[in-house]
């Protein structure tokens, strides 16, 4: 009789396995998920900073130089491409609005896990190709990354994506109640976007926000990993992260069994 | 035989948004809403054992999905008791649903972008089955279905009758000792159809699991089902064998007729008392081209009893 604790494994790496084959199986759009994005996005951020301080007066802006904003540019948008749910969060909403969550609730999986697993599988594949865009840029430039930090860093950032598997969650949730929720996941990134630093770095905000921003675990998405691997935090800075991130995981997941168990008790099954 | 599936006064009562049609009422929607309950089942009251397959006739939003998907777990009653197996269906055991399947015929359960084979090797970690029992299995179930050369195709390139089959064997992977079967063979042709109902009744007789199956055809029901449960408006209204329920039937006789000038044949149901009537009824249509009497069949008789309950409606 084989333990339930290998039983979790095998079925959690075969999910993982789907993610990736699921994902490769449309070659044109994991081509350009995976290398044509990244580029485009690198490519854009580059240029824009190479133009503000080549006309700009100064060698810093607000105490940083040329060198540390490219190092941002190029690797915040890396981060915050794994660290955000777009598709799987959409899969999810549609399973509960759609009814197809039938398949997933007469079986023994949990809904949380059969997706979490797929998309880790998914980011997994997707990152270590579009790894090579800001590695590549890094190293042409000269960029300050401290490439021994990134195995720690990328633990960070895995981690940062239970929690926000854990808000997809929620958000797919309120498909019990409300079954249209795409408005949900559109408000919720774009908040994530900027309360994680991707769309600015955190600590050019003013004071009293650098301070809420890094009180709150969205930071642990984008800003402090990059800024631990950057040369711009210490290793206080991380285990911050992760605490903060501990919390969060904490707090949101029991909301999350509260909304699901309520949800279930709702739902229709509607399409069945 | 002990009881697999035992209800006692199951129901389920839906509540649905009521709105008027236009663009005044839709903001009206925004802060005033009415909300209408819908009964969608009623005092259900049954028994099912192992090794039986059970039809479940009704029709259109009669309630037969409902029980189903109560008895399977998708959803929550609003009152009675259930049990499967010993089993609150809705507490969703991971113990109750590695004995049970659901199969829906209108949905795929298999993974659309992979082939069978796959999708059945992703199935046998989720139900945690041994690799080399449940190749086995896949390959004796696919012997059984005439359909070994399309395990490896993607899904989404196969016909919607090997889609079907394949379907059956992922719904049969775990060797559930009760089935749920909503719609099997709809939108197959009769060749598949055939196959399909042919590979249950062997399937039951070897394995013995307990299966309800819910169809719109009723040859389906009138070959596989060792019971029947008529379904109306929510509420059980005949639980019984299919040969019982043909002879409760005051419907014996079918008049089929054509008249001249017409292509279009026209049948009547009738019982012996009614034959004058039903003949001055046909005689006053028109001059008559073309006549025969028959005995009713299954379908016949649930057609006018579905047709009865819907226009009481």
């Amino acid at each position: 009789m084989r333990t339930s604790f290998a039983a979790f494994w095998r079925r959690n790496l075969a999910l993982a396995n789907l993610g990736i084959v699921t994902n490769l199986e449309y070659r044109f759009n994991f081509i350009i998920d995976a290398f044509i994005q990244p580029i485009l996005t690198v490519g854009i951020e580059v240029l824009l900073w190479l133009a503000i301080f080549k006309t700009a007066e100064h060698a810093q802006i607000g105490g940083f130089n040329r060198e540390s904003y490219l190092a941002y540019a190029v690797w915040a948008p890396f981060l915050g491409r794994i660290t955000i749910s777009w598709m799987y969060e959409s899969m999810m909403a549609e399973e509960v609005a759609s009814g197809s969550i039938n398949t997933i609730l007469s079986r023994p999986i949990s809904f949380f896990e059969y997706y979490l697993s797929q998309m880790i599988g998914y980011k997994l594949i997707t990152t270590l190709f579009s790894m090579m865009v800001p590695v590549a840029v890094s190293i042409y430039f000269k960029l300050p990354i401290f490439y021994e930090r990134l195995p720690i860093t990328l633990l960070l950032v895995t981690y940062y994506l239970v929690l926000v598997h854990i808000m997809s969650f929620l958000v797919s949730i309120l498909g019990f109640y409300l079954t249209r929720v795409r408005s949900f996941t559109i408000l919720k990134n774009l908040t994530l976007m900027l309360l994680s630093g991707e769309l600015v770095p955190i600590d050019l905000m003013p004071k009293s926000l650098e301070k809420l921003f890094l009180f709150l675990p969205f930071s642990s998405g984008v800003y402090i990993p990059l800024a631990y691997l950057s040369g711009r935090g210490d290793f206080e800075l991380l285990k911050t992260g992760f605490f903060n991130v501990t919390w969060a995981i904490a707090v949101l997941g029991l909301f999350s069994i509260i909304f699901w168990k309520r949800g279930v008790r709702q739902y229709t099954g509607t399409g069945a | 035989m002990g009881s697999v599936i035992e209800t006692e006064n199951l129901g389920r009562v839906y509540k649905t948004y009521s709105k008027k049609e236009g663009i005044l009422n839709s903001l009206k929607g925004f802060y005033d809403r009415k909300y209408i309950e819908k009964v969608a089942l009623k005092d259900a009251t049954l028994k099912i054992e192992a090794g039986k397959i059970v039809g479940l006739v009704g029709s259109n939003g009669a309630g037969k999905t409902t029980l189903l998907k109560i008895l399977s777990g998708l959803i929550y009653p609003t009152s009675g008791t259930a049990t499967v197996l010993g089993y609150k269906p809705w507490d969703r055991d991971n113990e109750f649903l590695k004995q049970v399947s659901i199969l829906l015929g209108q949905k795929n359960q298999l993974w659309w972008d992979i082939t069978p084979r796959d999708s059945y090797s992703l199935l046998t970690k989720i139900y945690d089955l041994d690799t080399n029992v449940a190749r086995a299995r896949v390959n004796e179930l696919a012997h059984l279905l005439n359909c070994t050369q399309v395990l490896d195709t993607q899904l989404r390139r196969l016909s919607l009758g090997e889609r079907m089959k394949m379907e059956i064997i992922g719904s049969l992977l775990h060797a559930p000792k009760v089935l749920f079967l909503d719609e099997p063979t709809i939108g197959l042709d009769i060749v598949a159809q055939s196959a399909i109902r042919d590979f249950l009744e062997r399937y039951v007789k070897e394995y013995q699991p307990a299966i309800i199956l819910t169809s719109h055809y009723m040859d389906d029901i009138a070959q596989l089902a060792d019971q029947l449960l008529l379904i109306s408006k929510g509420q059980i209204v005949y639980d019984g064998t299919v040969e019982h329920f043909m002879t409760t039937s005051d419907l014996k006789k079918k008049l089929i007729y054509r008249l001249k000038n017409s292509t279009e044949e026209k049948e009547k149901l009738f019982n012996s008392q009614e034959l004058p009537m039903v003949l001055a009824e046909m005689a006053g249509a028109g001059e008559v081209a073309d006549i025969k009497v028959e005995e009713v069949d299954f379908e016949d008789v649930i057609r006018s009893f579905l047709a009865k309950e819907s226009s009481t409606r």
